[in-house]
């Protein structure tokens, strides 16, 4: 077994429409024991930027506080808030600083990117333990359910969905490609996020 | 009396197999090596050029790992142009030899390199000097080395003669380098030589298609005319076996 | 926890931890690697490089559609193949050095120079960051091409291939090689290399990428053969909105909303 394996959970982000949307289930376990039902592993880092990060539970908890520690020092340097591509950009060097001693989290990023003109573009981002990027156009995937994630995505995501739409979407590929992982589920949540609001709606999952 | 197996190589590494040799007579040295360089089973360069230059009347050729190998060769050559600027002359061949075998002994665990060093210098003219995988310096009149060089040991001792001119000791080195590059797998390719004299150095190439030609085997087979005499009826019978 | 400094350099305070996790039979995961085709040839008057442009996790594709010929400066550039993330970090850092070093010589940097720096990176990492690479550009003495296998030593050959596909491409251009090409000629032989990975290498995928160097110009051609383009879906596979159950919902509006009440009379400013 994995040490990814080890407390399980999954994460996946989509991008649609002037929208972007990422989504997590809600497991906690201790390889196959589930503990909590309620462990977030999505966490805002700006009004406009959400970060997921499926891993070891430990380093999930440590890697939130070095990237809320990282976020804040830039801002308070830079006054102003940092950019989905920039936080990106962060992400992959905390993690690339310990290449030879990785943290087991594989983040998902996903925010509204600010553009010249000053509207916002949907942005979405992962990379693997070590920090190499992965900027798709559709949507991106990490954890233990990561296969089944791709498989149902594959075959589900359109382009150019509306913010409710692609909430269906996202649901649909979270809670099906879950149902097929023994190290996820346990519940989900979802966040949807457009250029004005952030709809974050709690699912109803299959509890075993 | 070898401690490290220069098979041993970290997995992936990128492999020198290898036939090289250096040569020296009366005006100068000459060098030569095959040109293959190997990455498992996969020829990663056929024309790579393992003579490599270190200094003016200088050069070097590299068997074991080529990350090694080029390393430590880039090492010697910034000390002696260092030693150059320095001291204003040209470094001796000794010094460069000395230079390669510190290198070589000091970081023996961590190096699979086996060099030979060879030039002309003003204080003693041309030389060879052999630096095997785990250090030592030795000075000889030929030297050989690479996975080749071991089918050849016997050729070099039963041919070598002192006193020979430039041109009979290229023949030598081309001959060992063709017979060595025929029996060993992981040598192969082309022939490069170097010949190194007080007048500067002069590079020889022999494409693959003109190596010198050798004793290549005879047809073992019967020839088509054989005919296989009947069988006697008294002889052996084959056992019966059952469908 | 965080320190408030930390310095240069990789961190290695992890690895006590992940090795007793090892120790204990819970393996490291799996980075991205690039399966990878890379390639480079010289013709007459530049280099052209190519790459295909998928990235795999295990036996998963984890990018469709990558990048993987990098910038090292306006005229020289790196194919990558390897542990994906030490290819995207090393030619990064090589990158900026090779800014640093023309800003502070005053000279058009040389591909010598790009492929000593990254050698002597490679090796003094002794094959631990797993990249593969191949280096092409134009510098002030020609085209150049360079191959740096991840324990750091280099080839300088006409045509280099690198990556799991580079047996494939390499028959290619055995066959297909001439000395002196034209533009045309060079980058037709690139593609089919680089096609001949995409198909016949289970590690490499999707587009074909190129790279034209020049002396005064530098094409980018991403994504310049697209073979295996997906055919738009006969029908749409969304949902009825209403289709998922949840629980609960909250709302978080993003709009600054200000109320302006007046107060008294307004100042008379005539």
């Amino acid at each position: 077994m994995s040490i990814m394996e080890y407390n399980g959970g999954s994460v996946i982000a989509m991008v649609g429409k002037d929208c972007v949307a990422i989504a997590s289930d809600l497991r906690l376990g201790v390889q196959s024991l589930s503990i909590s039902s309620n462990f977030q592993k999505i966490f805002p880092v700006t009004d406009r930027i959400y970060v997921g990060l499926p891993g070891l539970a430990s380093d999930v908890t440590t890697l939130h506080e070095q990237f809320r520690y990282r976020v804040n020092m830039y801002t308070i340097k830079e006054e102003r808030e940092i950019e989905p591509q920039t936080f990106a950009q962060m992400v992959s060097s905390t993690l690339y600083e310990r290449r030879f001693g990785p943290y087991f989290i594989e983040p998902v990023i996903a925010g509204m990117q600010r553009t010249p003109s000053g509207s916002y573009e949907p942005f979405i981002a992962a990379t693997d333990l070590i920090g190499c990027l992965n900027f798709a156009k559709d949507f991106v995937v990490a954890g233990t359910a990561s296969s089944e994630l791709f498989g149902a995505a594959e075959g589900l995501w359109e382009p150019d969905l509306e913010a409710e739409d692609l909430f269906e979407t996202i649901s649909q590929t979270l809670l099906n490609a879950v149902d097929r992982d023994t190290f996820s589920g346990w519940g989900a949540v979802v966040h949807v996020m457009t250029k004005d609001k952030v709809i974050t709606r709690t699912l109803k999952g299959r509890m075993d | 009396m070898q401690t490290v197996d220069m098979q041993q190589l970290k997995s992936g590494e990128i492999n020198l197999g290898t036939s090289i040799m250096a040569v020296q007579f009366k005006d100068g040295v000459v060098l030569g090596a095959d040109s293959r360089t190997t990455s498992g089973s996969y020829i990663a360069n056929r024309v790579s050029d393992k003579l490599t230059h270190i200094h003016d009347r200088i050069y070097c050729c590299r068997s074991g790992s080529a990350a090694d190998t080029q390393a430590v060769a880039d090492i010697v050559h910034y000390h002696l142009q260092m030693h150059t600027q320095q001291s204003g002359d040209r470094p001796s061949v000794h010094t460069a030899a000395t230079l390669f075998e510190k290198l070589c002994y000091e970081n023996k665990d961590a190096l699979s390199a086996g060099i030979i060093v060879a030039g002309w210098d003003k204080d003693v003219g041309p030389s060879v000097y052999n630096i095997p995988l785990g250090g030592g310096l030795f000075k000889q009149p030929w030297a050989i080395g690479g996975s080749g060089s071991t089918y050849v040991y016997g050729y070099c001792d039963a041919t070598y003669q002192d006193g020979w001119d430039r041109d009979q000791t290229v023949e030598f080195v081309k001959n060992t380098l063709a017979l060595a590059m025929s029996r060993d797998g992981s040598s192969g390719g082309v022939i490069r030589m170097c010949v190194i004299t007080e007048e500067g150095v002069e590079r020889l190439f022999i494409p693959g298609n003109e190596l010198p030609k050798f004793w290549e085997g005879v047809e073992v087979l019967p020839p088509l005319s054989f005919k296989p005499k009947q069988q006697d009826p008294s002889g052996p019978v084959p056992m019966a076996v059952e469908a | 926890m965080t320190s408030f400094y930390s310095g240069p350099g990789f961190d290695f305070s992890n690895t006590v931890r992940n090795n007793f996790l090892q120790d204990r039979g819970l393996p490291l995961p799996k980075a991205t690697s690039t399966g990878t085709t890379i390639v480079g040839c010289i013709y007459k008057d530049g280099v052209v490089l190519g790459a295909d442009t998928r990235a795999t996790e295990g036996p998963i594709v984890a990018d469709k559609n990558c990048e993987k010929i990098h910038y090292i400066t306006e005229s020289i550039r790196c194919c990558g193949a390897g542990t994906a993330a030490d290819t995207e970090f090393t030619t990064a850092l090589i990158s900026s050095n090779m800014e640093m070093h023309a800003l502070s010589t005053g000279r058009k940097p040389r591909v010598v120079t790009a492929m000593t720096m990254l050698k002597q990176m490679l090796f003094r990492y002794q094959g631990h960051v797993g990249a593969a690479l191949v280096l092409g550009g134009v510098d002030v003495t020609g085209p150049h091409l360079f191959t740096i296998a991840p324990h750091g030593s280099t080839d300088k050959l006409p045509y280099v291939t690198m990556g799991s596909g580079s047996l494939a491409a390499m028959a290619v251009f055995e066959a297909g090689w001439k000395p002196d090409m034209t533009r045309e000629e060079a980058l037709e032989l690139v593609v089919a290399a680089i096609s001949a990975g995409i198909f016949n290498d289970l590690g490499s995928g999707s587009n074909v990428d190129a790279c034209v160097i020049t002396a005064n110009k530098t094409e980018m051609l991403r994504n310049f053969v697209r073979p295996n383009e997906r055919v738009t879906k006969e029908r749409s596979y969304g949902f009825r909105r209403g289709t998922t159950a949840w629980k609960k919902e909250q709302i978080r509006s993003l709009i600054v909303s200000e109320e302006v009440v007046k107060h008294g009379e307004a100042m008379d400013v005539s």
